[in-house]
C-alpha cells in the first residue's frame, strides 16, 4: 500500500466476466410497451389542430388517467419545418444556472429554444407550481422544437422538485435538436430523459459540425433511442450520440424540408419488436458485448464500414462499460462499512494517544510508534473515499448536489474533524509552512464550506450540552492545529535574533490574533480538552509564548493569558469551568 | 442427445402421454373437478396415480382486480412462498388461486390420494390449459405438507406466479418436481405476460366455443398476436436488460411508467419444436427468453403465425405421441446448443439473451464460490469474538457489559471485529436482494448455522453499542418493527425460523439484552404498571427457556452483569415468583467461583 500525502488510490479490479450490451433490449423494452405511442398520438393529434402561427410552441396539459399527467409542447407547423431560423448559436442563461457543475461552470442554451421557453415563462412557472404538488406519473413531451422546450421545462421542474419529489417525471422528445452545453452524466436527472431520433431525421444533429476535426460545445444528455425501418437501439454515451447525430444530419442534409413521421416509424417498430429478423442464430458469441453493439448499430443504419469511416470505436466503449460494472450496491455497502471501521480504528488511536498524555495530533506528528504508521493507511482509505464523495457532489447540478450531500455531510464533518489534523501534522512534520494556503486539500475546504452553509449558530441550550459533552468532542475547527503550528512559528520568529522588526511585528500580531481565536474556541466549548495534554504542541507553544511574554512583555495581558496562567484549563472538559 | 424426456425430468416416459390424455379429458369435463387414473409402469410394475383437473375458459377465471389479478399467497398452506429477505411475498394469479381453493377440499379427501399415499405410489398432478395452474398449486400444497413428493405435469398451461414464486420454489428445492410442456407458438403459455384486454377475451372466447362444441370450428379471432406478444416481448426485454447488467438508470424510470406483467416461468420447461424434437430447459431466465423469442414472427406472415398460435394449443397430444420415447431431446442447461436453437428458430439477438441468462447463472455460482472463501474470514472473526467473550467471562462481567464500558483494548478490538462482520453480512444481504447468489443460499445448512452463530454472538454487541450511545432517544427502542435493528439480523433470524418451520419472531434470543435494556428504561419512565409487569415476566420466561435450550449463553447470569443488577433491583414482590432465576444466578456464581469451564 502506497501512502502518498494521505491518499490511497481506490483501485477497481478489471472484471473479466463476459459483458453484454443492452442497447437493443432497452430499446425493445420501450417500443414494445405502450409508453411512447400513447404520448406520440397526443402530440400529433394536437399538432394537427394547430393553425399556422408564426414559429411558436404551446403547452397543453391533460390527464388521461387520474394517476397520469401529460404535458405536450406543441410546435407550430412553421417550427417543425424550419426548426431554427436563428441557427445554432448558444447564449449564456442565468435561468439555468442551477445546471452548473465542475465540468460546466457556465451554462449556455440554444438561442431559439431559450427564446421560446422564456416567452412562455410566466405561464410555465404557474404550471410548475401546479405540477410540483401533483402525485403520480408525469410525462413531458414534444416534437422537434417542442421537445427542446419540453426538455428545458423538465429541467426547470426537476430543480424545484428535487427536495420533495412527489411525482415521477419523464421527458420524451421526438426528433428534437440539442439544447445546450451542459451534460448530466453524473446526475440522476440524466435518467429522466428519453430522446427518439430517426435515422432519417436531420434536425437533432442540426447544429453539429459535419467534419470530425471540428468540435462542438453542444452536449447531449439522457438516453437516445435511435430508430430506422429495421429496428432501434438505445445509447447513453454522449460521445457516441454526438457522432451518430452528426452523421445522420450530414447524410440527410438538404432533405431538411421533409418532416419525419414518428407515428409511422413507431407503428413499424412495434411490429419489428416481435420479428426475428432474416437471420437465424449461428454460433455462440465469443464477444457478446461488441457483437450486440455491432448488430444494433447495423440495425439503425451504421454498418462496419460506416463505423470505421466515422471513427466509432466499439472497443473503447467496451472498456468504459467494464469500468462501470464493478460498482454495485453490495460493494457500496461493504465500502461504507469499511469506512466506519477505519473511523473506529482512528478513534481508538486517539484514545490511546490521550492515555499517552500527548494527543493523537502529536503522536502522529512524531510518528514514533508502529501504530502511527498504520494510522497513515487508515487515513489514506478515508481520504480517498471522501475525496470521491466530494467530487461526485461537484459533478452534479448544484441543487441536486446539495441534496445529495445532506445525506452524508454529518459523517463527512466528523471525518474532517478527525482526519484533517493528521494531514496537518504530516504537513508540518515534513517542513511545510502556511498549511491553509499551501497544503489544504480542496475537499476539506468544500466539506467545511458546505457544513457552514447548513449550520445554525449555537443557541444557549446547545452551549450547555456542549459543555457537558466537551470531553468527547472533536475539535470543531479542523484547521485548529494549523493555527497552532503557525503560532509556534511566530514565536520562533520573535525569538530569532535575525528577524526584522517587520517580521517581529507581524508575528506578534499573529500571536495576538491567535490568542483571541483560541479563547473564543474555548468559550464556545469548540475545542477538545486534549489540546491541554502535557505534551501537546499547543502546550509547547504556550510554554514558548509564556516564556516570551515573561521576558519581553511583562505587562501584556489577554484573556487567554489569564485563563491559562490561572490554570483554568485544568477544569476545562470536566463539566464546568 | 441420447436422453429421453423422462430421464431429464425424472419421471418414466410411459407416464407422460397418458397423463396428457387425462389432462385434456379432465379439462373438458367441467362436471368433475378432477379425474384420477392409475398407470402401470411396464418394466418395474410400479403404479403412478395421476390426478388431472378441469378447466375454464371464462375470463373471470383468468383475470381479476388489481391488474393481472395479483394476489399475495404466502399465508397458511403456502407459507414457504415468500422471500426471506426484503423481496416480499410471492404473487400469484388470484383467479387461479380461487379455482384451486374450490378444488382442494375434495382433492384432499379423495380416497385415491389416501390409497396412493398408503401404498407409497408416485402421485402426479396434471393439467392442460387452465387446468395447469390448479395442478401447480395442488402440487405445492402437498409439498408444503411434506407428503411424499408429488410431481406436476402441465401442457400448455398459463403462467401462475411471479419471480419470488419461482425463487421460493428453487430455494426449497421443489423446482424439479414441475414440468411444463409448451408448443413453439401456443399463445396460452404467453398470455399472462400481457395485461387482460379485449384481445385476451377474444382468445378465451374462441377456445371456449371450441371446447364446448367439439365438432364445430369457430371462427378464429385475429389481430391479437401483436398486442399480446408485444407486451410479452416488453417483459422479456426488460428481464434481458437486467440479465445483461444494464447500467442505464432510465430502465427503472421507464419501467415505473409501464405496468409489466409480474408473472415469470418456473420449473422445468419442455419446448416442443414441432418437428419432433423436444428441448428441455431449467434456467428460468432462459425459459422466459425462449418463450418469447421462439414465437417471434419470421418469414411467414402475421396471420399465419396467429392462426398457429391458436391451433398449437390443441396439438399437445399428437405432438407428444410423436416425440416421446424418441431420443431427440436436448437439454439446454449448460449453455445454448446451436443445433437446438435452429430447431427453435431463434435469432442472433435471442442467442445473446440466452448467453446472458446462462452467464447470470454462472455468475451466481461463482459468487457462491467466492463466498466460500469469504465465509472462512467470517469464521476467523467469529473465533476472535468467541475468545473475547470467554475472556470477559473470567472477569465476571460478561462480554456484553465489558463491551458497553469500552475500557479495555479487547473491547476495542471486538468493536473492529463487529464492524468487519457487519460489512460482510451486509454485503451478503445486498447480494441476496439482487438475486446475485444461488436461490437455495438461505436454505443451506452451513450458512444458516454460521449466521445463527454470528447473530447470537455479535448482536448483543450491537445492542450494547446502541444503548451505550443512548440511541433509543433518537430512534426509539432497538426492537420495533422496521426500526433500528440492523436488517442483517432480521434476515438471518428468519432463515432459521423458516428452516425450523417456526413462526416469524420466535427465535429472538439474540434480542434478550435489548428487552432487558428497554425494560430498564421503560420502568424509569412508567413505573411498575401492568404492561411492565407482563414484560418482566416475559423476559424471565424467555431467559429460562433460552438458557434451557442453550440458545442463550448463561454469562447473562454473571453477578455483575446488567441483567443481574437490573433483576436484583426489581421490587421484592417479584422475587417469589421467580426463584428459578435466583437459583440460576446462584449456580452460575458457584461455577465461576469453582473456576469450572462454562
Amino acid at each position: 500500500m502506497v501512502y502518498v500525502r494521505g491518499r490511497i488510490k481506490r483501485g477497481r479490479r478489471m472484471n473479466q466476466d463476459p459483458l453484454f450490451s443492452s442497447a437493443g433490449e432497452l430499446a425493445n423494452f420501450v417500443v414494445a410497451s405502450n409508453l411512447i405511442d400513447y404520448d406520440l398520438a397526443k402530440n400529433f393529434e394536437f399538432q394537427r389542430c394547430q393553425t399556422a402561427f408564426p414559429c411558436s410552441v404551446q403547452p397543453m396539459v391533460y390527464h388521461p388517467t387520474p394517476n397520469r399527467t401529460i404535458v405536450v409542447f406543441i410546435p407550430s407547423p412553421d417550427c417543425t419545418q424550419y426548426p431554427l431560423p436563428e441557427g445554432g448559436d448558444l447564449v449564456p442563461s442565468p435561468e439555468f444556472k442551477f445546471l452548473c457543475t465542475k465540468e460546466c461552470p457556465s451554462v449556455s442554451i440554444n438561442r431559439a429554444a431559450l427564446t421560446l421557453f422564456l416567452s412562455l415563462h410566466d405561464h410555465l412557472s404557474g404550471l410548475k407550481a401546479q405540477l410540483t404538488e401533483r402525485e403520480g406519473q408525469l410525462i413531458i413531451t414534444g416534437h422537434s422544437l417542442g421537445g427542446s422546450v419540453a426538455s428545458l421545462f423538465t429541467l426547470y421542474l426537476l430543480d424545484s422538485m428535487d427536495k420533495k419529489r412527489k411525482c415521477r417525471p419523464i421527458c420524451i422528445t421526438f426528433g428534437s435538436p440539442l439544447i445546450g452545453n451542459f451534460g448530466l452524466q453524473h446526475s440522476q436527472w440524466n435518467s429522466f430523459f428519453l430522446h427518439l431520433v430517426s435515422n432519417k431525421d436531420p434536425v437533432p444533429g442540426l447544429f453539429l459540425p459535419s467534419s470530425h476535426s471540428q468540435t462542438t460545445v453542444y452536449k447531449p444528455f439522457g438516453t437516445y433511442l435511435f430508430c430506422s425501418e429495421l429496428g432501434c437501439a438505445c445509447f447513453d454515451n454522449p460521445d457516441l450520440i454526438l457522432k451518430l447525430l452528426a452523421v445522420i444530419s450530414s447524410e440527410v442534409a438538404g432533405g431538411l424540408l421533409q418532416v419525419v413521421d414518428y407515428g409511422e416509424i413507431l407503428r413499424n417498430l412495434k411490429n419489428k419488436a416481435i420479428w426475428k429478423g432474416p437471420q437465424l442464430a449461428g454460433e455462440r458469441f465469443t464477444e457478446p458485448f461488441s457483437a450486440g453493439i455491432i448488430m444494433k448499430l447495423e440495425t439503425i443504419g451504421f454498418d462496419q464500414t460506416k463505423l470505421l469511416q466515422h471513427n466509432i470505436d466499439i472497443r473503447r466503449m467496451e472498456a468504459e462499460a467494464r469500468s462501470l460494472t464493478k460498482k454495485t450496491k453490495a460493494s457500496d455497502i461493504k465500502e461504507l462499512n469499511d469506512i466506519k471501521k477505519y473511523m473506529a480504528l482512528l478513534e481508538w488511536y486517539k484514545k490511546k494517544s490521550k492515555d499517552a498524555k500527548k494527543g493523537y495530533y502529536d503522536c502522529f506528528k512524531s510518528g514514533e510508534f508502529r501504530r502511527d504508521i498504520a494510522v497513515g493507511e487508515f487515513m489514506g482509505h478515508l481520504n480517498a473515499y471522501w475525496e470521491d464523495m466530494v467530487a461526485e457532489a461537484q459533478w452534479k447540478p448544484q441543487t441536486e448536489g446539495a441534496s445529495f450531500r445532506t445525506g452524508w455531510l454529518f459523517s463527512g464533518t466528523t471525518y474532517r474533524r478527525m482526519v484533517e489534523p493528521l494531514d496537518i501534522a504530516a504537513f508540518y512534520r515534513d517542513g511545510g509552512t502556511d498549511y491553509i494556503n499551501n497544503g489544504r486539500s480542496q475537499h476539506y475546504k468544500l466539506l467545511q464550506q458546505w457544513y457552514e452553509e447548513d449550520a445554525k449558530p449555537p443557541s444557549r441550550d446547545q452551549l450547555d450540552s456542549r459543555k457537558e459533552k466537551v470531553s468527547a468532542l472533536l475539535t470543531e475547527d479542523s484547521c485548529f492545529w494549523a493555527y497552532v503550528e503557525e503560532a509556534i512559528l511566530s514565536c520562533e520568529s520573535l525569538k530569532n535574533a535575525n528577524s526584522s522588526p517587520e517580521q517581529r511585528e507581524s508575528s506578534w500580531d499573529n500571536l495576538v490574533m491567535f490568542g483571541e481565536y483560541v479563547m473564543e474556541q474555548i468559550e464556545n466549548y469548540a475545542v477538545s480538552p486534549e489540546i491541554f495534554l502535557e505534551e501537546s504542541s499547543f502546550m509547547k507553544w504556550w510554554g514558548e509564548y509564556e516564556d516570551y511574554i515573561d521576558t519581553n512583555r511583562n505587562f501584556y495581558s489577554s484573556r487567554l493569558v489569564n485563563f491559562t496562567k490561572r490554570s483554568s484549563y485544568k477544569q476545562y472538559g470536566r463539566r464546568a469551568i | 442427445m441420447g436422453e429421453t424426456v423422462g430421464n431429464l425430468i425424472g419421471l418414466n416416459d410411459e407416464v407422460i402421454h397418458p397423463a396428457a390424455n387425462l389432462a385434456v379429458e379432465a379439462h373438458n369435463s367441467p362436471s368433475k373437478q378432477f379425474l384420477v387414473k392409475k398407470i402401470k409402469i411396464r418394466h418395474d410394475l410400479s403404479s403412478v396415480v395421476v390426478f388431472a383437473f378441469s378447466g375454464s375458459m371464462l375470463p373471470k377465471d383468468w383475470s381479476g382486480q388489481p391488474t393481472f389479478a395479483k394476489t399475495e399467497i404466502a399465508t397458511g398452506e403456502f407459507r414457504s412462498l415468500t422471500s426471506l429477505n426484503d423481496g416480499g411475498d410471492a404473487v400469484v394469479n388470484g383467479s387461479f388461486l380461487r379455482r384451486f381453493k374450490d378444488v382442494i377440499g375434495n382433492l384432499s379427501k379423495a380416497k385415491e390420494l389416501k390409497e396412493a399415499t398408503e401404498k407409497k405410489r408416485q402421485v402426479v398432478f396434471a393439467g392442460y390449459s387452465s387446468g395447469g395452474p390448479i395442478a401447480i398449486l395442488a402440487t405445492l400444497y402437498f409439498l408444503e405438507k411434506q407428503t411424499p413428493s408429488p410431481r406436476c405435469l402441465t401442457f400448455g398451461s398459463p403462467l401462475v406466479g411471479d419471480r419470488i414464486f419461482g425463487h421460493a420454489l428453487r430455494r426449497e428445492g421443489w423446482s424439479d418436481y414441475f414440468t411444463h410442456f409448451v408448443m413453439k407458438y401456443d399463445i396460452i403459455p404467453r398470455i399472462m405476460l400481457s395485461p387482460s384486454s379485449t384481445e385476451h377475451e377474444q382468445i378465451l372466447d374462441y377456445f371456449k366455443s371450441k371446447f364446448d362444441r367439439k365438432n364445430i370450428n369457430p371462427a378464429p379471432p385475429s389481430g391479437f398476436y401483436l398486442t399480446v406478444m408485444g407486451n410479452a416481448s416488453s417483459v422479456a426485454s426488460y428481464e434481458a436488460c437486467r440479465l445483461m447488467g444494464c447500467r442505464n438508470p432510465s430502465l427503472d424510470i421507464i419501467k415505473s411508467f409501464i405496468e409489466l406483467s409480474p408473472y415469470r416461468p418456473s420449473g422445468t420447461y419442455v419446448f416442443c419444436t414441432g418437428n419432433g424434437n423436444l428441448v428441455v430447459v431449467k434456467n428460468p431466465n432462459a425459459v422466459l427468453q425462449i418463450l418469447i423469442h421462439c414465437a417471434e414472427l419470421g418469414e411467414s406472415n402475421t396471420a399465419e403465425v396467429e392462426k398457429r398460435s391458436l391451433d398449437e394449443h390443441s396439438a399437445y397430444l399428437s405432438e407428444l405421441k410423436d416425440c416421446l420415447g424418441m431420443q431427440a431431446v436436448v437439454s439446454l442447461d449448460g449453455g445454448p446448443a446451436t443445433a437446438t436453437l435452429n430447431d427453435l428458430g431463434l435469432s442472433p439477438q435471442a442467442m445473446l439473451c440466452l448467453q446472458a441468462a446462462e452467464e447470470f447463472e454462472n455468475r451466481r455460482s461463482r459468487n457462491l464460490e467466492n463466498f466460500r472463501k469469504y465465509l472462512e474470514k467470517v469464521e476467523v472473526e467469529l473465533e476472535k469474538m468467541r475468545k473475547y467473550k470467554e475472556n470477559a467471562q473470567i472477569s465476571r462481567l460478561g462480554y456484553y457489559d465489558s463491551f458497553k464500558l469500552q475500557n479495555e483494548d479487547d473491547d476495542f478490538h471486538a468493536n473492529v471485529s463487529r464492524l468487519e462482520l457487519a460489512g460482510m453480512w451486509d454485503e451478503i444481504k445486498e447480494m441476496l436482494k439482487e438475486f446475485e447468489l444461488p436461490d437455495d443460499f438461505e436454505k443451506k445448512r452451513e450458512i444458516i448455522d454460521l449466521g445463527t452463530k454470528y447473530r447470537r454472538l455479535v448482536e448483543p454487541l450491537d445492542i450494547a453499542n446502541f444503548y451505550r450511545h443512548s440511541k433509543d432517544k433518537e430512534t426509539g427502542a432497538y426492537v420495533i418493527g422496521g426500526g433500528p435493528r440492523p436488517k442483517r439480523y432480521r434476515f438471518i433470524q428468519r432463515w432459521l425460523e423458516h428452516d425450523e418451520k417456526e413462526e416469524f419472531g420466535s427465535r429472538s434470543e439474540s434480542l434478550f439484552w435489548a428487552d432487558v435494556e428497554q425494560l430498564g428504561i421503560d420502568i424509569k419512565k412508567k413505573g411498575y404498571v401492568q404492561e411492565i409487569e407482563e414484560r418482566i415476566q416475559q423476559v424471565e420466561r424467555n431467559l429460562i427457556a433460552w438458557i434451557g435450550d442453550r440458545s442463550l449463553d448463561d454469562d447473562v447470569l454473571l453477578e455483575n452483569s446488567t441483567f443481574v443488577k437490573w433483576w436484583r433491583d426489581l421490587p421484592p414482590q417479584h422475587k417469589p415468583k421467580s426463584d428459578r432465576i435466583e437459583k440460576l444466578i446462584g449456580e452460575m456464581s458457584e461455577r465461576v467461583t469453582q473456576g469450572t469451564k462454562i
